[in-house]
C-alpha cells in the first residue's frame, strides 16, 4: 500500500488541477491591477474629451482669462460721442451686438494658488516643528498619544472643517474688532480687522487690507468668508499630512548623522538643522503632498470662500478656487455645452495639477521610504 | 569672540526648542478646539428624534440620510474592497518589480491623491449623463473609485509583513501558489487587511464632494440606488446653506454623528493593530 505515485503518471493531472486555480487567481488579481491603470486612463480620457469644446474655443488663454460669463452680454450701440442710442419708439437702449459667453480659469487658478500659499505658510512651520518635537523632544510615552491626535485630525472629514470654518472661525476672523466669550474665555474676534488696522500703517503691507474701487484705494470690510480664512482652514487640514510624513522622514535619518553633529559640539538646533538638511528633498516631498491636498480640497473651501468669480486683490476678499468653482457651478451647467466644457477643463486642470504634485512628491520621497496610501490622505 | 557666538547659538537653540514644543502644542490645541466645539454644540442639539425622524417631519431628523450613507458605503465596499484587495495581492504576491507592477503601484499612489471632486465629475459623466438621472449607483461607484487605491496599497503593505517562511513552508508542503495565498498568506494577515478596509470605509463615509453630482441627496427614505440618494454629508452641506438656527443645529448634530463614527473606526483599528503587534 505504499502509494508511490510516479511523477510521470500523476504529474500532468495534478498540475492541470493546480494550474486551474492558479490561473484563476492570477487572472483575478491581474484584473485588479489592470483596473487601477484603467481607472486613471478613464479619468484622464473622459475629462479630456468632455473639455474639448472649451479647449477648442478658448485655447491656452483659458488659463489666464478671469472672465466667467455663462450668459451672452449685450453691447450697446453708441453714437459718435460715445453715448448710448435710444430707440425712438420704445425708448429702449439699442443693442449693437451680443458678446458670446466666455469662460476662463484665471480667477479660480489664482484662488487656488492664493489659498494654498496661505495654507503652506501656516502649516509648514507648524508641521516641521511638531515633527521635530516628535522625533527629538517628546518623551517615549507621549509620542503615540500625540501621533494619534494628529492622525485623528487627518481623519476628520472636510465638511466638518467646512462647518467649523463657516460658523466658528469665520465669525472670529471677520467683522469689526470686538471681544467674544468662547467656552468661558474672553477672546478677541474680528481678527482680520485687527490685522488690517496694523497693516494699514506699514507701507509694504497695505495690499492686505485694501482694494481699489474705481481707481480709489479703499479698506476691505472683512466678512470672515475670504481667501485668508480658507487658507487657515486648509492649513489646519494639511498639518497632519506634512507632520506624519516628515516625522517618518526625520526618523529615517541615520543616528550617526545626529550623533556626529553633537560630537562636533553643535547645539540642539544646529544638529536639527543638519538633520533637516540631510533629508531636505524628502521633506520637500512631504510639503508637496500637503500642497496637493490643499489644492484639491473642495468642501471646506467652498463653505468658507464666499465664491465670487472675480480675482480678489486682498486676502480679506472673497474668491473662488478650481474645486470650489466646480462644486458651485456644476449643477446648473448641464444646459450649455460650452459651460460644461469649461467646467470640465477646470476639472482637467485640477487633475493635472494634482498628478504633477503627487508624481514629483513621490519621486522625491521614494527610496528613503514609501508613503502609504493611508497617510497620503 | 568665539564664546559670544556660542552663547548666541545656544540661545537660538533654546528658542527653537521652545518653538518646536509650541508648534506641537498649537496643533493639539487646535484639535481640542475643533472637537470641543463639535461636542459642545453637537451634543447640545442632538436628540433621539435625530435618528428616527425625516427631514420634513417635526422635529426634523436625519434617519434617511444615515441609512443612505450606510447603503452607499456598503455598495462602494462591495465593489471597491475586492478590486483593491486583488490589486494589492498582485503587487505583493505576484509581481514585485515587473513591467506592470511598478506603474500600477505608482498609479495607485497618484490615484489616492486625485481630488475627490474630480472623481465625482467622472461619476457624473460616466453614470449620471447616460442614465439621465442622478443615482445612488453613481454615488457608490464614485466612492468605490476612491476606495480602490487606498485598499490596494494597504493590502500590499500588510501582505508584505507576512514572513516569507510562511509562503515557503506552504509551497514545500505541496500547496499551489493560489492555495498558499488564499489559505496561508491572507488568513495570517486578516486582522490588518480588515483594518485597511475599515480605514478606507471611514475615509469615504466622510466624503461629500464626490456625491454632489452623483447621489445629490434626497429628503425621503430611498432604498433604490437607481434614484437620487440621500447621504449624511450631503444633508449637512445642504443644511449649512440654510440660515435658520434649527438647521444649523441639525448640521452640527450630523457632523457629531459622522465624526463619532469615524473616531470609533479609528479607535477600533488602533485597538486591533496593537493586539496584533503585541502578539
Amino acid at each position: 500500500m505504499t502509494a508511490t505515485v510516479s511523477p510521470s503518471s500523476a504529474g500532468p493531472m495534478l498540475r492541470r488541477g493546480r494550474s486551474g486555480e492558479d490561473v484563476l487567481l492570477r487572472v483575478a488579481v491581474t484584473g485588479g491591477a489592470l483596473a487601477i491603470l484603467g481607472m486613471l486612463a478613464t479619468l484622464v480620457l473622459v475629462l479630456f474629451v468632455a473639455a474639448l469644446p472649451s479647449m477648442r474655443r478658448f485655447g491656452p488663454a483659458f488659463l489666464f482669462s478671469s472672465e466667467w460669463r455663462p450668459n451672452a452680454l449685450p453691447v450697446l450701440k453708441l453714437d459718435g460721442h460715445g453715448h448710448t442710442i435710444r430707440d425712438p419708439r420704445t425708448a429702449m437702449k439699442v443693442v449693437d451686438h451680443y458678446r458670446a459667453p466666455a469662460f476662463g480659469a484665471g480667477a479660480s487658478l489664482f484662488g487656488t494658488v492664493a489659498t494654498s500659499t496661505w495654507a503652506l505658510l501656516l502649516a509648514v512651520p507648524l508641521s516641521l516643528g511638531a515633527a521635530l518635537f516628535l522625533v527629538r523632544i517628546a518623551p517615549v510615552w507621549l509620542v503615540p498619544f500625540v501621533s494619534f491626535l494628529i492622525e485623528f485630525l487627518a481623519a476628520i472629514p472636510s465638511i466638518a472643517y467646512g462647518l467649523w470654518g463657516m460658523f466658528v472661525l469665520g465669525p472670529w476672523m471677520g467683522g469689526p474688532a470686538r471681544w467674544v466669550r468662547v467656552l468661558g474665555m474672553q477672546l478677541p474676534a474680528g481678527i482680520e480687522s485687527r490685522i488690517g488696522a496694523l497693516a494699514i500703517h506699514v507701507p509694504g503691507l497695505r495690499w492686505i487690507c485694501t482694494t481699489s474701487v474705481g481707481g480709489k484705494t479703499v479698506l476691505v470690510p472683512p466678512t470672515g468668508r475670504d481667501i485668508f480664512v480658507a487658507g487657515i482652514i486648509l492649513g489646519i487640514m494639511i498639518v497632519p499630512i506634512i507632520t506624519a510624513i516628515s516625522r517618518d522622514v526625520l526618523r529615517s535619518v541615520p543616528r550617526e548623522q545626529m550623533e556626529g553633529t553633537i560630537a562636533l559640539g553643535a547645539t540642539w538646533w544646529q544638529s536639527c538643522r543638519e538633520m533637516i538638511f540631510y533629508c531636505r528633498s524628502a521633506l520637500f516631498g512631504a510639503i508637496l503632498l500637503g500642497l496637493a491636498r490643499a489644492a484639491g480640497e473642495t468642501m471646506a473651501v467652498l463653505m468658507v470662500m464666499g465664491n465670487t468669480a472675480a480675482v480678489p486683490t486682498s486676502p480679506f476678499m472673497a474668491g473662488t478656487t478650481l474645486s470650489a468653482t466646480l462644486a458651485g457651478e456644476f449643477p446648473e451647467a448641464a444646459t450649455s455645452d460650452l459651460q460644461r466644457g469649461a467646467l470640465m477643463e477646470v476639472a482637467l486642470i485640477l487633475l493635472v495639477m494634482s498628478l504633477v504634485f503627487n508624481i514629483v512628491a513621490r519621486y522625491l520621497v521614494i527610496g528613503k521610504w514609501q508613503p502609504s496610501a493611508a497617510t497620503a490622505h | 569672540m568665539a564664546k559670544k557666538r556660542d552663547t548666541r547659538a545656544h540661545l537660538a537653540s533654546h528658542l527653537m526648542y521652545g518653538v518646536c514644543i509650541a508648534a506641537a502644542a498649537v496643533i493639539v490645541g487646535t484639535l481640542v478646539l475643533i472637537t470641543g466645539y463639535l461636542l459642545a454644540i453637537g451634543l447640545h442639539s442632538l436628540h433621539w428624534s435625530f435618528f428616527t425622524n425625516l427631514p420634513r417631519s417635526d422635529p426634523p431628523g436625519m434617519r434617511n440620510s444615515i441609512e443612505g450613507t450606510l447603503i452607499l458605503v456598503l455598495l462602494a465596499s462591495v465593489v471597491g474592497i475586492p478590486v483593491g484587495t486583488a490589486a494589492g495581492v498582485y503587487l505583493s504576491e505576484y509581481e514585485v518589480d515587473s513591467m506592470l507592477a511598478v506603474p500600477v503601484r505608482f498609479v495607485c499612489d497618484v490615484l489616492a491623491g486625485v481630488p475627490s471632486i474630480v472623481v465625482g465629475i467622472l461619476g457624473y459623466e460616466l453614470l449620471v449623463v447616460p442614465a439621465g438621472t442622478y443615482s445612488g449607483w453613481a454615488g457608490a461607484m464614485a466612492l468605490a473609485f476612491i476606495m480602490v487605491p487606498i485598499v490596494a496599497r494597504t493590502t500590499e503593505e500588510m501582505l508584505r509583513l507576512v514572513p516569507r517562511s510562511y509562503r515557503e513552508a506552504s509551497i514545500a508542503l505541496g500547496a499551489t501558489k493560489a492555495r498558499t495565498i488564499v489559505n496561508v498568506v491572507m488568513p495570517s494577515a486578516t486582522g490588518s487587511l480588515v483594518t485597511g478596509a475599515m480605514l478606507a470605509v471611514a475615509r469615504v463615509a466622510g466624503e461629500t464632494a464626490p456625491l454632489l453630482f452623483t447621489a445629490v441627496g434626497s429628503d425621503f427614505v430611498v432604498h433604490d440606488p437607481a434614484k437620487p440618494f440621500p447621504s449624511l454629508t450631503l444633508r449637512i452641506y445642504e443644511l449649512s446653506n440654510e440660515a435658520s438656527p434649527a438647521a444649523r443645529a441639525q448640521a452640527w448634530s450630523g457632523i457629531l454623528v459622522l465624526v463619532a463614527l469615524i473616531l470609533l473606526v479609528n479607535l477600533a483599528v488602533r485597538y486591533f493593530t496593537r493586539r496584533r503587534v503585541a502578539r
